[in-house]
């Protein structure tokens, strides 16, 4: 059954046009210049440090690394960093 | 962004967790609902960021099932600004202290400005004004209101024909307009002097013209007492530099003579009279609308009939007025008389009321010689009478004289 789910919201995305992030349930990631990153749908954090934010997603992990990392606002599933941001990268799982 | 506002008026404070991997702990919180912003890591096992006051209850709960620390390092917004001053007591006393002047100079006259007038006549208008209490330095609401102020001022400053006053803040700005004194014209032109009433005439003073009338005489309305015209009398002399005088003058002349009047009165037999006995009491209210309060003279007056003067005065505050108002009442106490007159009382004051008003349409030249009683009549406890006056009064018209053909 869970399978099937998934086989099926890529085929929802691609045929019926809806979002990708709220069909897949996938990170929605905005990034202001250097400035801001903003992340939506995460499932968690990971680590923290004035360098580096990492937070775990649907699949694998978001890595955002820079310098003077501040979170300016956390809420359940929404993170706003703020900070000089230099990479952000997906890791895959493990 | 908006909470973040918001949780400046409601208060938030900002707090230290030290433990291993500090982060994990704001996240914890975020997933029980609870707004965290600014987080910052000072140190490796050190974690700082903002809460909203009212969640630190739940905080200190969650606190509990993990090995962190909390340390609660700031409190900022509204609430805590406000204890902070409250603290401050010198700075609210200051404060209130500050604003009290304020009021308190707002009310205070401080500049007196006369335009229009020369400098003689403000000098004067200064040193009235001076006299009724108005001067800087002076609180506003002690003063009269301007209009009375502007008829006290044209009483007493002769030279003045008009006078404005407007109070703008704490100015007094006064507008004079001087009057220009005419003399009367010195010679009018000539005129014959004719009788106003019917009348007997009684005395004659003539300084100018030719009476053409004499003591004892009966004259109607409009009858020629004194003529301008000299010319008919003159003519009997030949000389000629009198003659050439001779002609038209201003007839002048004071001519007393009795006239009557019939004049109707009614008193009642019983009068209600309300005296004030000179005991009185001020009082002084501050009013917001229609609500008081009493700030001088508590309680109510030992008086059992009273009349009340009340005067409202509002204060300002720098130019505006504040719907605060200073009431100023006088408690004055009175008296009810109930005065039961006989009929031949009554007759008297009817007498003597009905002399009063005759005295006062006449003016003061007039002199009643004698009254007599018509008619009386008693009705509805009221005594009518109908009085005959004999009055001795100058009866003097002027009449100009038309001159050129």
């Amino acid at each position: 059954m869970k399978k099937l789910q998934q086989g099926i919201r890529p085929w929802l995305t691609k045929y019926f046009a809806l979002p990708s992030d709220v069909v897949l349930e996938l990170p929605r990631i905005t990034v202001i210049g250097q400035l801001h990153v903003y992340i939506e749908n995460h499932k968690g954090l990971v680590t923290y440090s004035d360098t580096e934010l990492k937070l775990r997603a649907n699949n694998g992990y978001i890595q955002v690394t820079g310098s003077a990392f501040v979170l300016k606002m956390m809420l359940p599933e929404e993170i706003l960093l703020e900070g000089t941001i230099s990479d952000i990268k997906f890791l895959p799982d493990g | 962004m908006k909470y973040i506002q918001e949780s400046a008026l409601t208060g938030y404070v900002t707090i230290a967790v030290t433990g291993e991997k500090p982060e994990l702990f704001f996240q914890h919180c975020t997933s029980y609902g609870i707004r965290v912003w600014d987080v910052r890591k000072t140190k490796n096992d050190v974690c700082e960021g903002n809460i909203k006051v009212s969640d630190i209850k739940q905080i200190k709960q969650l606190r509990r099932r993990t090995q962190y620390k909390i340390r609660f390092k700031q409190r900022k917004g509204y609430p805590f600004f406000i204890r902070k001053l409250l603290g401050k007591k010198e700075l609210l006393l200051g404060f209130f202290l500050s604003i009290l002047l304020i009021l308190f100079l707002s009310n205070i006259l401080w500049e007196v400005k006369i335009t229009g007038v020369p400098k003689d006549i403000e000098e004067k208008i200064n040193k009235q004004l001076n006299q009724y209490g108005i001067h800087p330095g002076t609180w506003i609401f002690s003063l009269e209101s301007p209009k009375e102020i502007q008829q006290q001022l044209l009483d007493d400053v002769p030279e003045l024909l008009w006078v404005g006053i407007d109070q703008k803040g704490t100015t007094f700005y006064l507008e004079g307009v001087e009057k220009v004194v005419v003399k009367e014209e010195e010679t009018p032109g000539p005129r014959n002097l004719i009788a106003s009433k019917k009348g007997i005439i009684k005395n004659m003073y003539v300084t100018k013209g030719v009476p053409q009338v004499h003591v004892n005489d009966y004259v109607e309305p409009g009858d020629l007492l004194v003529s301008g015209n000299m010319g008919v009398n003159e003519e009997a002399e030949r000389e000629d530099d009198e003659h050439k005088q001779v002609g038209y003058v201003a007839a002048d002349g004071e001519i007393m003579a009795t006239t009557w009047y019939e004049v109707k009165v009614s008193v009642p037999l019983q009068a209600n009279t309300e005296q004030l006995t000179g005991n009185q009491e001020k009082k002084f209210h501050l009013g917001f609308g229609d609500f008081r309060v009493p700030i001088w003279g508590f309680g109510s007056t030992e008086f059992e009939n009273t009349h009340r003067e009340i005067s409202e005065e509002p204060i300002r505050f720098f130019k505006w007025e504040l719907p605060v108002k200073l009431i100023e009442t006088l408690v004055s106490e009175k008296t009810y008389d109930k005065q039961k007159r006989t009929k031949n009382e009554a007759v008297e004051a009817g007498i003597n009321q009905a002399k009063e008003e005759l005295r006062l349409r006449l003016g003061p030249k007039a002199r009643i010689v004698s009254e007599k009683v018509l008619h009386e009549s008693l009705e509805n406890g009221k005594v009518k009478l109908n009085l005959y006056m004999t009055v001795e009064e100058n009866i003097v018209e002027t009449q100009p004289l038309r001159q050129g053909d």
